[in-house]
């Protein structure tokens, strides 16, 4: 992108099954150290996004209690209903807009105040699907990797293998919560089955926790320390899950493509060096290797297998835990987006990876992946 | 495309009854009933702003986090009011309404609080109440503790 | 400046009536979608983004993009959803606005709808207020009681109105005299809910008491229906149609959330009719538009006003006149469509209220005004600069947008 636009600060609530506050005490946190990370105060001027989900926080107009809590009073402000990755879509195109200079943009759910079934479920067509309850996301998640399975040969193994990765990773990540270091693929198999061939340990589960992030426009961001700069972005929408090809991430690609473009990258897998995926399940990781262009269709069980997306491979995949180690909805995409901007700025803690300079982080809405956004981040 | 004029409806409901919201006012408006037993009204003061709330509230604009409990003022200022009936809920009209008093509703600025509590109206009459009137807290004879208790007010007589 | 000019240069509406049993929500959306379409005459593979919004507690899907979207056009194409609650629609419309201007789309495709004979209606408004009711029930309080505390059946607008009367010298007899405005404009526009051509103000005042001030007349109805919009880059505009509506700016701003009462309310509310957002966010529109002068340069103004007072409460605070003038003004004549100011030639959202959509058809309208293709309700006067408004949150985000004949840059 000619005209820039950096990350500037960012902040984390640490990821918990049952969070002991409220969701507007931790958007309070995050807003907070966000903003005094970036240098700003409630008075100065920015623009406030956040993403949340009315179904999710069992309200109508989730936003409206956060006001306050995320430093948006008398702030022009909007919601995106969709991944924490949107809002920061959303503040990106505001500042290109030339309008703003500065957005603070956030995301929040917490998976211990509803029914974890319930929101997915309302997602689905409430004139078919929705009446047959025989679809939620997991089931649907687990008809994706059936169909991924048949059409290029990955196995039961691979899905358990990247969980197991996930999850010993996440063990590093002291924001994470759903940890096992020193987990392997026999252990993830071994765990209970919900849908065939999806078992416990392969999803990520629903769990309570914020992140704020600051974009600032080139000048804004000329003050700040260590600024890591947006390269490029991209987000599409794919059809309902019963009208396209489950076994391929076509939005993802779509989405892909277009940051790429952008950030002039023209063979992802050597000029990349890091990249965080929101993955509901392990398939989608492997299923995202090929529509990132880390390997050809079809390649991303053996591209596991070579070892590259480990923590010490060629290019490191979700060296956080990914979104199995910490799925709090609306904010797991923004999350990806903040710890591949940690893995480029060195402060990543234990699971900082050596040299990263380039890294791309994605997001998802909807059942089996189907709108997803992905942003391309480089250092100075 | 042409479609029947009636369609087959299909239900599906938002089953609310799963959510357990999570809320810290809970604590601390406890914390302003059990002050109500001693006809206290306990408001929370913001550290940043300094900023008054009465009811109690765990957050403020300014980002920091209300924590000194003050005492409010039981007397206020009305800033805004409406008055209802049976009406408003049954659709019955006015006329048939006509024997039973009207209910006003009016938003206090109680003393010492920046902000507004709403409580009803007793003693008087609608047509009496205008924005700016002097008003003061009504306690019931018997003080259980419950947000109710501070549910009436009446004309504060100087 | 290297951004780029913003033009509506097509709008689509559906039917808008109170209940649509013969179609679902895609179906409908596709009606104002195709409309639009076909009005700025471009077609889907034109289309580079997609902005869209409703409330979905009202048809109780989550997202329903997710299965309806396909239907409008948005297959592989980067969609984003926006919702605000009551101001929804007009936050799409800016969604669109930033979507062209920062350079990265040309034409994008804006949808806001409702349908919410859909769904629980009342589920969906109580959804607003539950989770915080849900809390104070716990502390102990009659359910009845709260009712008539959060404004019974018209919720926090009695108390708006009421304050607002005692600042400005509105009267009863003036909330009257909005509806016959609104509603008698509303038969001009095909596309309105409540048409009541011949209306009178003493007709109004006979309607039954909501609650003081507030009587059904004064009251927006329940609508389904959807707008689409399509707006694209200055340059594009020219070469599509003779004369684009240019969006000027968009601002938005927030003040504290309050249910009033128990359950934690803010200082911005203490007075509801204040609204200093809308103030703050009209200022801020009008200085990126280079608007000095708003009472003198624009021509038509669409402030959302489902009850009858913010007609006159929110002319004021879009800064079109010093408060407390409204009434005076609306008394003058200059409201009308032949009038020095117009408002609401469309019936604005007293007459028509599909959620979602209200908002964005106040942009929408202001922009068919300044094309000239506002058939039987087009405003006397010749149309350059308009305003467009919305309300919502929990009364507490305004949301405006300035349009215009001229672009705003090149």
């Amino acid at each position: 992108m000619d005209k820039g636009v950096a990350i500037i600060a960012y902040a984390q609530t640490p990821f918990e099954a049952d969070a002991n506050a409220s969701r507007e005490i931790q958007v309070l946190e995050v807003a907070k150290t966000a903003l005094e990370a970036a240098g700003l105060k409630q008075e100065d001027r920015y623009t406030v996004i956040s993403a949340t989900n009315d179904y999710c926080d069992g309200r109508t107009i989730s936003n409206m209690r956060l006001v306050e809590p995320a430093a948006a009073y008398k702030k022009n402000e909007s919601k995106v209903e969709m991944d924490g990755g949107y809002a920061a879509i959303y503040g990106l195109m505001r500042i290109l807009s030339g309008d703003h200079q500065v957005a603070l943009v956030m995301g929040v759910s917490q998976a211990s105040v509803y029914a974890r079934n319930i929101p997915g479920i309302m997602m689905l067509d409430p004139t078919f699907d929705r009446q047959r309850w025989l679809l939620n996301e997991v089931s649907a998640g687990a008809l994706q990797a059936r169909a991924y399975m048949n059409a290029y040969g990955a196995t039961e193994e691979h899905f358990a293998g990247v969980a197991a990765k996930n999850l010993d990773n996440a063990a590093r990540n002291p924001l994470a919560y759903n940890k096992l270091a020193g987990a392997d693929a026999a252990k993830v198999l071994a765990a209970r089955k919900l849908y065939e061939p999806i078992t416990e340990l392969m999803l990520a589960p629903f769990c309570d926790g914020a992140c704020a992030m600051v974009l600032a426009s080139g000048e804004a961001a000329a003050k700040a320390d260590k600024p890591v700069w947006v390269k490029g972005m991209g987000f599409a929408h794919d059809s309902y899950l019963t009208e396209r090809p489950l076994e391929e991430m076509g939005s993802l690609e779509l989405a892909a493509r277009s940051a790429y473009d952008m950030a002039g990258i023209t063979d992802p897998a050597s000029q990349i060096d890091l990249a965080e995926v929101h993955e509901n399940f392990a398939h989608e990781e492997l299923m995202a290797y090929e529509s990132l262009g880390f390997c050809g269709k079809g390649q991303g069980g053996s591209f596991f297998d070579s070892g590259a997306t480990l923590l010490g491979g060629d290019l490191p995949v979700n060296a956080s835990g990914g979104a199995t180690g910490a799925n709090a909805v609306c904010a797991t995409g923004l999350a990806r987006i903040i710890e591949a901007a940690m893995q480029i700025r060195g402060k990543a803690g234990e699971h900082q990876v050596e040299g990263v300079n380039t890294a791309v982080a994605t997001g998802q809405t909807g059942p089996c992946a189907q709108e997803n956004v992905v942003f391309v981040l480089g250092g100075e | 495309m042409e479609y029947k004029k009636e369609t087959r409806a299909v239900e599906g409901d938002w089953p609310m009854a799963y959510w357990q919201w999570k809320f810290e006012s809970i604590a601390l408006i406890a914390k302003t009933r059990e002050a109500f037993k001693e006809k206290k009204l306990l408001g929370l003061k913001c550290p940043g702003c300094g900023l008054v709330y009465f009811p109690p509230k765990p957050y403020c604009y300014c980002l920091a986090r209300p924590d000194k409990w003050v005492e409010v003022e039981q007397t206020g200022t009305i800033t805004t009011y409406t008055f209802t009936g049976a009406w408003a809920y049954e659709g019955i009209s006015e006329e048939e309404q006509a024997g039973g008093a009207p209910m006003i509703i009016c938003g206090i600025n109680f003393d010492g609080s920046d902000t507004l509590t709403v409580c009803l109206l007793d003693d008087a009459k609608p047509e009496e109440v205008y924005v700016g009137m002097r008003v003061k807290l009504k306690w019931p004879e018997v003080i259980e503790g419950r947000v109710d208790d501070i549910a009436h007010s009446e004309p504060l007589k100087e | 400046m290297a951004h780029t000019d913003v033009a509506v240069v097509g709008v689509g509406y559906s039917k808008h009536v109170s209940k649509r049993r013969d179609v679902n929500i895609a179906e409908m959306v596709w009606e104002a979608v195709s409309a639009c379409y076909e009005d700025a005459g471009l077609k889907p593979k034109d289309v580079d983004a997609i902005c869209t919004g409703n409330m979905p507690a009202f048809e109780g899907v989550n997202i329903p993009e997710l299965w309806g979207a396909g239907h409008w056009g948005a297959y592989g194409k980067p969609l984003m959803r926006i919702t605000t609650g009551g101001t929804t629609g007009g936050s799409v419309a800016h969604g669109g606005y930033y979507a062209v201007s920062s350079g990265l789309f040309d034409t994008v495709l804006c949808i806001a709808f409702e349908k919410q004979s859909d769904g629980n209606s009342t589920m969906g408004l109580n959804t607003v207020a539950l989770a915080d009711a849900a809390a104070m029930f716990q502390q102990g309080v009659d359910p009845g009681f709260l009712a008539a505390f959060g404004g019974g059946a018209v919720g926090i607008a009695v108390y708006q109105a009421a304050s607002y009367m005692k600042r400005s010298g509105c009267t009863t007899e003036h909330l009257d005299k909005v509806s016959v405005l609104c509603r008698t404009n509303a038969a001009l526009n095909p596309y309105s809910h409540l048409k009541q051509p011949g209306l009178t103000p003493e007709e109004v005042a006979k309607t039954t008491l909501m609650q003081y001030p507030i009587r059904f007349g004064h009251v927006c109805p329940a609508t389904d229906g959807a707008c689409a919009m399509l707006v694209t880059t200055g340059e594009k505009a020219k070469k599509l149609i003779d004369k684009p509506a240019y969006i000027l700016s968009c601002a938005s701003c927030s003040e504290e959330a309050s249910l009033m009462g128990i359950a934690g309310s803010g200082t911005t509310n203490m007075d509801p009719c204040v609204q200093e957002s809308c103030k703050i966010a009209a200022k801020w529109a009008y200085d990126l538009a280079g608007i000095e002068d708003p009472r003198h340069e624009i021509d038509v103004a669409e402030p959302y006003s489902p009850f009858a007072h913010q007609l006159l409460m929110f002319y004021e605070r879009l800064l079109l006149c010093d408060d407390g003038e409204a009434p005076a003004i609306l008394d003058s004549g200059s409201m009308n469509l032949e009038g020095d100011l117009p408002v609401c030639p469309s019936g604005g959202v007293i007459s028509t209220n599909a959620i979602g959509a209200s908002a964005m058809e106040r942009v929408s309208e202001v922009a068919l005004q300044i094309m000239g293709k506002a058939g039987d309700r087009q405003v006397k006067k010749e149309v350059h600069k308009g305003v467009a408004h919305g309300w919502g949150g929990a009364v507490n985000l305004n949301v405006v947008a300035v349009l215009s004949d001229t672009p705003r840059r090149s």
